[in-house]
């Protein structure tokens, strides 16, 4: 079809996304989109989330850190930033999010918030409360297995 | 802005981790809820500073964590205990020692005997579990200065009808607390530092549901003025409100 013009096009603000999630979970593209979507719907109805549109455009996840680029219409960012903060678990798999900025367009969204996550993970086992333990180390995060699952901790936490 | 946390033990990341995750997101400090999680700041200023320096960095320091993540890590507790008599104990068990005390309310009778108690900072989700609060115990709140908490965490959490049933209390709650002025604080209840929102977030969510973007701001600072408040009670010169150690007194 053709192009509106200009003044008819919708206009758009751009999301930086930072996510985090347990070094196990794996956290899909499809998922994430209608974790979101579920979110605004729940949050803000049908109605708000139709306005605040929050398609992904750019998303990328591993080894428990990810990035996304979430399109919002002009005007409703803070409902956006809302159905955001309200993604609390994707599949179960409980995720930390956080909106890092706002951009007017998806290049200088990536330039400004996107790529710092140094995504270079090791696994090996740490002193942990008196015990060794296997642990995901990224820089300062540990993720230490325990029984029940992973406990987040820090390089201050090893002994 | 403060956020208060549930730490390991208790929830699923430690001290150190809360205190990394809430300065990346803008926090100013972070209260932990969590007794076992820090050592009590009454305890470490009685044994004094020059034994506690020199055996090192456990992960249970608060002056050390303060440092390493660069934001305050605050010392606190949850009181949480079936009925007012137990509860009156507890508080006068933890009250000398603990920067921050919380009673978590939830029942008539708690939720009373909180917003009675000059000596307890927070009734913790008030309306959690089938308690509920009124008039008269926002007068009782506002006069004796005990802040009254609102749960964001099923606002991010939950969903269906348990989150309505959820959304409904908090508005009434807010209702009567804005009504009669009585102080509030703002926390999202995190567990783990997966479940912790930047204050932005929390505003905005908080907004979404029907509160002042100012209001929860105000809530969110308000464990920052609990904190201060404490502190300078504790501190040397506070000998009781309105009276202090001034410049004129010399050291002997």
């Amino acid at each position: 079809m053709k192009h509106l013009p200009k003044h008819l096009r919708p206009r758009w603000r751009y999301l930086a996304i930072g996510i985090e999630t347990w070094p196990d979970t794996d956290l899909g593209r499809r998922a994430f989109q209608r974790a979101l979507w579920y979110a605004a719907g729940n949050l803000v109805g049908d109605a708000g989330s139709a306005d605040a549109d929050l398609t992904l455009l750019r998303f990328t996840h591993g080894d428990g850190v990810g990035e996304a680029v979430v399109r919002v219409r002009h005007g409703h960012v803070d409902e956006a930033r809302a159905a955001v903060a309200c993604v609390s678990d994707v599949d179960g798999d409980p995720v930390g999010i956080r909106v890092r900025g706002i951009s007017g367009t998806v290049r200088a969204c990536e330039e400004r918030y996107m790529g710092r996550a140094s995504a270079n993970s090791t696994q090996r086992d740490v002193a942990f409360e008196g015990a060794e333990r296997p642990a995901v180390v990224r820089e300062d995060a540990y993720d230490v297995r325990v029984e029940s699952g992973y406990v987040g901790a820090a390089a201050f936490d090893i002994e | 802005m403060y956020e208060a946390v549930h730490a390991h033990p208790d929830g699923e990341t430690t001290v150190a981790r809360h205190a990394a995750t809430a300065a990346r997101y803008g926090y100013d400090g972070i209260v932990v809820r969590t007794r076992d999680a820090l050592d009590p700041a009454g305890r470490v200023d009685a044994a004094g500073g020059g034994a506690e320096s020199d055996a090192g960095a456990s992960p249970r320091d608060a002056a050390a964590l303060r440092e390493d993540s660069g934001i305050d890590v605050v010392d606190a507790v949850e009181i949480d205990v079936d009925d007012a008599t137990s509860a009156s104990g507890s508080v006068g068990n933890y009250r000398p020692d603990r920067t921050v005390v919380c009673l978590v309310g939830g029942d008539d009778g708690l939720n009373r005997f909180a917003v009675e108690e000059p000596r307890i900072d927070v009734l913790a989700r008030p309306m959690h579990g089938g308690g509920d609060f009124n008039h008269v115990l926002a007068k009782a709140a506002r006069d004796n200065g005990v802040h009254v908490e609102f749960d964001f965490g099923p606002l991010l959490r939950a969903t269906g009808g348990k989150r309505v049933r959820v959304l409904a209390d908090l508005r009434k709650l807010r209702e009567i607390v804005t009504y009669y002025d009585a102080p509030h604080v703002v926390s999202a209840n995190a567990d783990s530092h997966l479940e912790l929102r930047a204050p932005r977030e929390l505003v905005a969510a908080g907004e979404a549901v029907g509160f002042d973007p100012e209001w929860v701001r105000d809530g969110l600072r308000a464990w920052g003025d609990i904190v201060a408040r404490n502190r300078d009670r504790r501190s040397e010169a506070f000998i009781e409100p309105g009276v202090r150690r001034g410049r004129y007194e010399t050291e002997r």
